[in-house]
């Protein structure tokens, strides 16, 4: 009797211990216990995925980036353009999860462009949209706003900006695995790709420079490891849809033809940073037709999920 | 009976503060290998942790990475442990580039990499000797070429 006692008393303990670390991480992350506990039906997965999780959620954290397209465009001299932005009032036509998590990633991307130009005046109307939608699919304590909108209302430490954006989308995604959420995940990320790819078709409409012709070509590649992901979840009747749609890109992508020249990567030192440069060439093939019917459809598609 | 559970619960207690310890190391790591990576925007963080083992054990994380952007590889080692991080750059099984050049026995706190090539490619980072160790890498970008 004793013995069954003392088990008692010990799973007892062993539970209080349990709830005292998730209380130290709680509070570790500014996280607010009662939104830990309400979790939608509609938000959890019903069943894991087939394909490995590990694998899959290490493939998502940085399929897209919205820093790299940004900077790639500031790059060419591409002067900042608000009308290649999604319009923050669209935010509210967004109802579901999952709907909104795409959301996310596209104002997040939006996001990324307006600090690599270092648009502040912007910026606090789109991380208050952020905000929102991140606080609707219950992961708005991982959006450090307070943070962000001190940055960019006193124009302050500009680099900090890109640094805690990234950081916060991070820790999302980061929370949504480990939620059972991972769906959520891509679906941001692709929300994100689908705002890169549509910013620079806008801007394959004004510059010829070729940087931009590959850029919108090599989506190719990154649409390809995006699907791979998404079709995960395809079971969801919301993400078979998106995957339908953006198969209509793909379908159009299958066209171009992408081939690699193998070379062996340079070592240079210089000022103690050792540099690697790699040698490999990537070719890609598309006529202009292509690459018209290309920025059409891109354009079509972000209109479409935009509710446009 | 007490004692025994008194000392239990200060066992679990400890723990639960341990475990929160040992999360802000992390964290603090993370913000060392930022201004390590000094100027170059920050993209992503990996956490790093192994136990010992012949062969060194090693964490792997696939990353996509874009054709004309430098990159940057930080690396930063945890005080608590005894391990130095290596980081090796791979495009399928083919080596690239790594922090730790083995003619010269030198170690890099960071290494840029200028991609040609847009494509996967895996971060796989473990410790030298295949000493026990805990570490951040951090992947950011120094520009657009």
């Amino acid at each position: 009797m004793k013995k069954l006692h003392l088990i008692y008393y010990l799973s007892l303990l062993a539970i209080l211990s349990q709830v005292f670390v998730s209380c130290n991480s709680c509070n570790k992350q500014g996280v607010d216990v009662t939104q830990d506990l309400y979790v939608p039906d509609s938000v959890v997965e019903v069943a894991p995925p087939q394909v490995s999780k590990a694998v899959t959620e290490q493939m998502m954290q940085n399929i897209s980036s919205p820093v790299e397209t940004a900077a790639l465009i500031k790059g060419l001299k591409i002067p900042f353009n608000k009308n290649f932005l999604a319009n923050t009032k669209q935010a509210e036509k967004f109802n579901t999860n999952f709907e909104k998590a795409f959301a996310l990633g596209l104002y997040g991307c939006d996001l990324g462009y307006l600090n690599m130009y270092e648009k502040t005046s912007f910026v606090v109307d789109y991380i208050s949209t952020i905000k929102r939608l991140a606080d609707d699919i219950q992961v708005g304590q991982f959006f450090d706003f307070n943070t962000l909108k001190r940055l960019a209302t006193n124009n302050e430490n500009l680099d900090s900006l890109i640094l805690i954006s990234q950081q916060s989308f991070n820790r999302i995604d980061t929370y949504l695995a480990e939620t059972n959420r991972s769906m959520l995940s891509a679906v941001i990320v692709a929300g994100v790709w689908v705002e890169g790819a549509y910013i620079s078709s806008r801007v394959a409409q004004i510059s010829n420079h070729p940087k931009i012709r590959e850029t919108i070509g090599e989506q190719k590649t990154v649409l390809n490891f995006l699907l791979a992901l998404l079709k995960v979840y395809d079971k969801d009747p919301s993400m078979a849809k998106l995957i339908a749609d953006l198969d209509r890109i793909k379908k159009i992508y299958d066209e171009v033809k992408i081939t690699y020249e193998v070379g062996e990567p340079e070592m240079v030192e210089e000022n103690g940073v050792l540099t690697f440069k790699q040698t490999d060439k990537q070719v890609i093939e598309m006529n202009d037709e292509l690459y018209q019917r290309l920025i059409k459809e891109i354009q079509t598609l972000r209109s479409d999920l935009l509710k446009l | 009976m007490k004692k025994i559970l008194f000392s239990l619960l200060v066992v679990l207690i400890g723990v639960a503060f341990f475990n929160k310890a040992k999360a802000q190391s992390e964290e603090e790591l993370v913000q060392i290998c930022t201004m390590i990576a000094g100027d170059a925007d920050y993209l992503k963080d990996f956490r790093i942790k192994l136990d010992a083992g012949d062969p060194p054990p090693v964490q792997r994380f696939p990353v996509l990475l874009k054709k004309d952007v430098k990159y940057r590889f930080t690396v930063c080692n945890s005080k608590d442990y005894e391990g130095k991080v290596i980081l090796q750059l791979f495009d399928n099984n083919r080596q690239l580039a790594t922090t730790y050049i083995v003619a010269t026995g030198k170690d890099y706190p960071y290494i840029d990499w200028v991609c040609t090539k847009t494509g996967a490619y895996h971060l796989v980072y473990s410790f030298r000797d295949g000493k026990a160790g805990l570490a951040v890498g951090l992947l950011s970008m120094v520009g657009t070429m």
